[in-house]
């Protein structure tokens, strides 16, 4: 076994000195932005263009997803460049899936291993190279972690596909580029088997969105109003979508991993050693420190559950129920943290300090404690995922798909 | 990054896997534990017989000279039956503090003994149930010429019905903590085995035994500090068998959510079985991947304080949650003393308590992050 990140074969330390001077010539002048989060809640206009930015310049060296062959906007390049790569970012609080904004990390993916090879040259190179932001959209009013319950309706007729219905809960507070959407093809048709996904260019005439203000931030309802969406931009084969979407929620199911820690602890430890209740220090205060340790061994396993996903995941051996056990662990933390800070540091933890990224901001912890735990599915579909891939109650063991 | 296993380990896995399949089957364990008889001379014997007992020591003084990981492997096998008896109290623990704090003809009279398994030797730290640490250390240590006398009760002493020696914590007149070897047979030591929610513990007294002075084990007064140095060296190793326990339990568990049907169903089709094991699973994780990686550590020479702190901590819980969850998994049979899962859950509250608390150890682990004023 062999727990280090940063240890190199001497053509990786060649390209991890080439990446890190990349990085530190990048990040000049922006090294306060530079955690990164699924989202931001606070649009941060500075933040929101440095990281599309980033994402841009990584994109066109192909260093996005440095595995993906050049025709598609990849690099060619080895796992042991990608984790050269993530662990360079990390040292930035930065991952190469989260860059810039963008469901890029769950949409490429799926494109390279469902599109036709017309689709992944039209669609991957842009998405790749970080040029464009795409959303996911599927959650709907009537189908939230039931996403199979698709209303959205899709209908052939002649070169196109005529779309209405609404998505709600995407996105985030500025326009994206395109759309990923799950649609449904056949009305009439069984359940799972009346499903597709439609790549839609956003600026399509009857496209309205909306913003919609949730606990975590700016989110969006979609409207598809009679939209021609051309039938070329079908992903994955008619009614075929179910199948499309297995490789799609694996890696929304936390699949994909990540080498990069939750900096929390330290500011909770910052900050109880900067503040003092009688003459002594925060730190000092045996039951702040029992919370900081419970913290400490909670996000300690977030980290390496994250670490173990992100090898099983580059060494194709996807970890069979890693990614749901992993999910429904971070979320149930991030929710015990929220309440731990308030412990801790009292009512000061329910403000925002916009000093500071909101990755670090105890306020922001707190408040998307609750708020995320069921972006993407409930923590119940977790566990129901969880129990299928471990066989818990059934013969057999649902394998994770290959996400790579 | 590679979190696979290397050749040797996967095989020191299968021939520890066999041997507990043969030599340490579920139906012989859950009669001992019944009994409260749990140290097993001729089992000990076939382990001495493998080279498990000082598998971190020196090949000069019997032991294996092998890594920490190497151990580990063995040990999380041995977890799985779980198999009885010091090998790791003696083979580990007690091994590392001679090899600390012992004198080379100290280390040549005990280390090849305790290797082979005809010394037993069972470290007697803490005089009370209650909290952890130096300050549990009371049986005094009085000088007089070349003999010293002791006099104290170690209220709960793991494996210590197998001793032929101990390595007893005592305080001395100054107030500082020693380790003195105490033969078992020294007239005034009593070996009194509990009954209760535990096996394998016994309350051991020294009244008014007299050993020789020679019998100190490193400085007289850095007792504790020489305890605890070989205790972080050795407790990764008991972590790996608590992890090796979480995973059998895990398996028989689920195995069972696929055998037992309710309901006109199998119970593992209701979700409220599938969470009970969805948290056994996470707590069996933790413990498994802090272990891991702290075993890594040590080989690799890296600082590991926190993480072994942390380890005990994940693992104590992990095995004592584990067991939990598998309970709500089982309901009545599940506490059968015939069922494994009795075998694990009197052993899980027990290990709970060995060597210091989750919260002892939490506790260790952000005082080594963090130290505090």
């Amino acid at each position: 076994m062999d727990f280090n990140l940063q240890e190199d074969s001497p053509e990786m330390t060649e390209f991890r000195k080439e990446v890190r001077a990349w990085m530190e010539e990048n990040m000049k002048g922006s090294e306060h932005l530079r955690w990164s989060a699924s989202w931001s809640t606070r649009e941060n206009e500075e933040e929101y263009s440095f990281r599309r930015g980033l994402g841009e310049k990584l994109g066109k060296k192909g260093w996005l997803f440095p595995m993906f062959p050049e025709e598609y906007g990849g690099a060619g390049l080895s796992v042991n460049h990608q984790f050269v790569l993530e662990t360079e970012l990390s040292r930035y609080g930065l991952n190469l899936t989260h860059v810039f904004y963008t469901l890029a990390r769950i949409v490429a993916p799926v494109l390279i291993h469902w599109g036709t090879e017309e689709q992944k040259l039209e669609f991957l190179p842009p998405i790749a190279r970080g040029e464009i932001v795409v959303w996911q959209v599927l959650t709907e009013p009537q189908s939230g972690s039931d996403v199979a319950n698709c209303q959205t309706k899709a209908i052939r007729d002649g070169d196109d596909y005529i779309v209405n219905g609404q998505k709600v809960m995407v996105g985030h507070h500025l326009p994206p580029d395109a759309l990923w959407a799950l649609v449904c093809t056949d009305p009439d048709g069984k359940r799972h088997e009346n499903l597709s996904w439609l790549h839609i260019p956003a600026n399509l005439p009857g496209i309205t969105i909306q913003h919609m203000h949730l606990m975590m931030g700016i989110k969006n309802a979609v409207f598809f109003d009679n939209v021609r969406v051309p039938a070329k931009y079908l992903i994955g084969g008619e009614n075929n979508g179910w199948k499309v979407a297995n490789t799609h929620l694996e890696l929304e199911h936390g699949g994909d991993g990540r080498v990069g820690t939750d900096p929390v602890v330290d500011r909770v430890v910052e900050y109880c050693r900067n503040h003092e209740v009688g003459g002594k220090p925060l730190i000092d205060d045996p039951h702040v420190r029992d919370i900081i340790g419970d913290m400490i061994l909670e996000i300690n396993t977030v980290n390496r559950m994250n670490r173990r996903i992100f090898w099983h995941r580059f060494v194709k051996e996807p970890h069979a129920y890693g990614g749901a056990q992993f999910r429904y662990y971070q979320r149930m933390v991030r929710l015990r943290n929220g309440e731990r800070l308030q412990k801790i540091m009292g009512a000061d933890a329910l403000i925002p300090d916009h000093g500071v990224h909101e990755v670090l901001d105890f306020e922001y912890v707190i408040r998307s404690g609750p708020g995320q735990l069921h972006g993407g599915g409930t923590l119940d579909t977790d566990r129901l995922i969880f129990a299928r891939r471990a066989g818990i109650g059934r013969q057999t063991k649902e394998k994770a798909p290959d996400t790579v | 990054m590679d979190l696979r296993l290397t050749e040797d380990q996967e095989m020191f896995k299968k021939v520890a896997a066999d041997f507990v399949q043969a030599e340490a089957p579920t139906t012989m364990l859950t009669q001992q534990f019944l009994k409260k008889e749990t140290f097993l001379p001729d089992l000990y014997a076939k382990i001495a017989g493998l080279g498990w007992l000082g598998m971190l020591m020196p090949e000069q003084y019997g032991g294996a000279g092998l890594s920490y990981l190497d151990c580990g492997v063995v040990f999380e096998e041995l977890g799985r039956a779980p198999v009885p008896g010091p090998v790791f109290s003696s083979g580990v623990l007690a091994a590392q503090m001679v090899h600390d704090g012992g004198s080379d003809a100290q280390k040549q009279e005990l280390l090849p003994a305790i290797c082979g398994g005809e010394a037993i030797v069972i470290p007697a730290i803490g005089d009370h149930g209650a909290h952890w640490g130096p300050e549990t250390v009371a049986t005094t240590c009085s000088q007089s010429g070349d003999t010293l006398t002791l006099q104290g009760t170690k209220r709960h002493v793991y494996d210590a019905e197998g001793a032929t020696a101990f390595l007893c914590a005592v305080r001395g007149g100054d107030g500082g903590v020693s380790v003195v070897l105490v033969d078992r047979n020294a007239p005034g030591v009593t070996v009194t085995p509990h009954n209760g929610f535990m096996v394998s513990v016994s309350e051991v007294s020294f009244d008014g035994v007299e050993v020789p002075a020679g019998n100190l084990i490193g400085a007289a007064g850095a007792g504790w500090a020489l305890f605890d140095q070989a205790a972080e060296r050795a407790i990764p190793i008991l972590c790996a068998y608590k992890v090796g326990a979480c995973q059998e339990i895990y398996e028989f568990t689920v195995r069972y959510t696929n055998e037992r049907r309710a309901f006109g169903q199998l119970i593992g089709r209701f979700q409220r079985v599938q969470d009970h094991c969805v948290e056994l699973s996470i707590h069996m994780d933790r413990a498994r991947m802090a272990t891991y990686e702290t075993l890594w550590e040590l080989d690799e020479g890296m600082p590991a304080e926190a993480g072994i702190h942390e380890s005990k901590a994940a693992a104590s819980e992990g095995y004592h949650q584990a067991c939990s969850y598998s309970h709500m998994v089982h309901a009545g049979p599940g506490t059968d003393y015939l069922h494994p899962l009795m075998v694990h859950s009197v052993l899980a509250h027990t290990l709970y308590q060995y060597l210091g608390t989750p919260d002892y150890h939490k506790r260790r682990m952000v005082d080594a992050l963090y130290p505090g004023a």
